[in-house]
């Protein structure tokens, strides 16, 4: 059948509507990237390439320990909080899973009822600082370490794999615990590791947290860092004009909104490297959790 | 992720059946230590805190409690002009979420799902679901940076027309919106990947015989694509509702001394009272104000999610 000039129309309006949203999606991208690199970034400028190339301010992020050391943090609590949210996850999802576990409803109420109601800020914020917890590595980690949403979808993929496997192990005298890690988790890949990437993700943009509890800088995450230096860029533009004859001043905001773009494209690369898994993933756990509970 | 929650993550505790049961066999206990992290982290961390709540009833500073002063605290937030500004602005930015933000996506997927170059197709979805991955302080930093009036490329534009720079992250008057468009920036391709999923479970045939009727795209998309994906806009409708408060990250990342006539959310001048003016008392009374608008909104999502979905389950229960 040929298409009516209606609906050629509607296809050229189309195509010419997404080129323009993928361009509006990578711009914003491509222009940090392009500052990150250019040692005359300033001035209004539409391009997209570095005026003057120079790789100044990534040698700045790599030589300044009050720089680079936040991203060491953020790779410390990203490893160590993914792996202990996924294990112990994954290891609770498994007793989720045993509906005729006497005590099962009472999990799941002890699970539903915080999703109702908190302590909210202040009293959290007391308990932790009465748990010596203020301005450690360990709050970072521990703050969403274990969600009931989580549980549930790895519950929900559990209950969908058929109960012979396991029921085969445990005739061979298998506790539950071996069956766990030796048939359940093998077969649960694909939501481990929707749910391993996005406690990475989570892990790696923590932020709040760390605001609320990390005061010392040399415990940062790289976003507190990357903040800072972008917020005092941006109360040294609200007073710009003044800056006109001061030279050291100015150098030193431009070195902030170089540096800055700097640090965005230096944290954007863990991210890139497990996009192609996350787009895997995220689609496979989106669905599988569709899956009847 | 959230429609996981479809079939109601209490559904089973409904079916299942009261018998006579040996709790502490072996294999229950290994059970029981299995579950036993998940319980202590509760305990400690979701439970501990709830009788702090307390707080909001006595008179609590860094020195300590003082006394209990009943309803004080409340009286005192209801007649601070800045907490109903922030009370106001939370609203602005959910009004926007709603208007906008909601429809967005579905918009998005119905006409990338019209195209017919698959290959463009899927690069327009990797390039616009990546940035739901970025932190908000790298979209703020990338934004801030696009928007600077001095060096920023939307502000190059403006230039290169003629007009005169606009510091769209400092005028607090169309910050709401400003920030609305980088919302989209950031969320629209992932959250079109439900609807796009949906979409593709539509039947084909009733494409074909609306064509062999006649109808152009327009009526196609009216009279077969909105009804197909009305259950997964109801569902995700409903689901929206749960911490629909919660705006401190986005909001505090952009906050700076010209716009936060506009910026200040319930969520951010809560951190602002308690921990930068440790005003304990004071904020623990504005979040348990927070949490009481949030528990109802979580409660009508549960009652409506139960009409929305197949089994008549709630979300929660």
């Amino acid at each position: 059948m040929k298409p009516s000039r209606q609906q050629k129309i509607f296809g050229v309006f189309n195509i010419a509507f997404f080129t323009f949203i993928a361009l509006a999606m990578l711009i914003p991208v491509l222009f940090v990237l392009s500052r990150s690199f250019d040692a005359m970034a300033t001035g209004l400028s539409t391009l997209l390439i570095p005026r003057k190339f120079s790789t100044f301010y990534y040698r700045l992020i790599l030589t300044d320990k009050g720089i680079y050391r936040p991203f060491l943090n953020s790779m410390f609590i990203t490893m160590v909080g993914t792996g202990l949210a996924v294990f112990l996850q994954a290891m609770g999802a498994y007793t989720l899973a045993k509906k005729d576990l006497p005590g099962h409803d009472f999990f799941i109420w002890m699970l539903i009822i915080p999703m109702l109601f908190g302590g909210g800020l202040i009293p959290s914020y007391l308990l932790n600082k009465a748990l010596g917890l203020i301005d450690t590595y360990r709050i970072l980690i521990i703050s969403g370490l274990i969600s009931a949403w989580n549980m549930f979808l790895i519950r929900n993929y559990y209950n969908s794999i058929p109960a012979s496997l396991p029921e085969s192990a445990r005739i061979d005298g298998a506790q539950e615990f071996k069956v766990f890690l030796s048939i359940i988790l093998p077969l649960s890949k694909p939501v481990i590791a929707a749910i391993a990437l996005f406690e990475g993700v989570s892990y790696w943009n923590t932020y709040m947290t760390a605001v609320i509890y990390i005061n010392s800088p040399e415990k940062y995450p790289f976003t507190v860092k990357l903040r800072q230096i972008i917020s005092v860029q941006e109360d040294r533009r609200s007073d710009m004009q003044n800056l006109a004859g001061q030279e050291e001043l100015l150098i030193q905001y431009l070195n902030n909104e170089g540096l800055g773009c700097a640090m965005i494209i230096l944290s954007m690369i863990p991210i890139i490297i497990a996009y192609p898994y996350l787009q895997k993933y995220f689609t496979k756990g989106l669905m599988v959790g569709s899956i009847k509970g | 992720m959230e429609i996981a929650t479809k079939t109601g993550i209490a559904s089973d505790i409904k079916t299942s059946k009261k018998k006579k049961r040996r709790i502490f066999t072996s294999a229950n206990i290994m059970l029981y230590l299995m579950f036993l992290p998940v319980v202590i982290y509760y305990i400690i961390w979701a439970y501990v805190p709830m009788p702090g709540i307390a707080l909001a009833f006595a008179d609590f500073r860094t020195g300590g409690f003082k006394r209990w002063v009943g309803l004080e605290n409340f009286e005192f937030i209801f007649s601070l002009p800045f907490f109903w500004k922030a009370f106001a602005n939370t609203w602005i930015y959910i009004g926007l979420r709603y208007l906008i933000g909601f429809p967005a996506p579905i918009i998005f997927a119905i006409l990338l799902n019209e195209l017919r170059q698959q290959k463009f197709k899927k690069t327009v979805q990797t390039i616009s679901t990546l940035p739901h991955f970025l932190s908000w302080v790298i979209v703020s930093g990338i934004w801030i940076t696009l928007l600077s009036p001095s060096a920023g490329f939307i502000n190059a534009l403006r230039h290169a027309i003629g007009l005169e720079p606009y510091f769209y992250v400092a005028e607090f008057r169309t910050f709401p919106l400003t920030f609305q468009v980088i919302s989209e920036w950031k969320g629209i391709g992932y959250s079109s990947i439900i609807y796009l999923a949906a979409l593709a479970a539509i039947d084909p045939e009733m494409y074909e015989s609306a064509v062999l009727d006649g109808a152009g795209r327009l009526r196609q998309i009216w009279y077969i694509t909105l009804p197909g994906l009305k259950p997964t806009i109801l569902v995700l409708f409903v689901l929206s509702f749960r911490g629909i408060l919660n705006l401190f990250e986005p909001l505090y990342v952009f906050q700076n001394s010209a716009n936060i006539k506009t910026t200040e959310v319930l969520d951010t001048y809560i951190y602002k009272v308690g921990l930068v003016q440790a005003r304990y008392s004071v904020s623990t009374a504005m979040g348990l104000f927070k949490s009481t608008v949030g528990l109802f909104f979580t409660l009508l999502a549960n009652y409506f999610s139960k009409k929305v979905t197949e089994d008549g389950r709630g979300i929660l229960f």
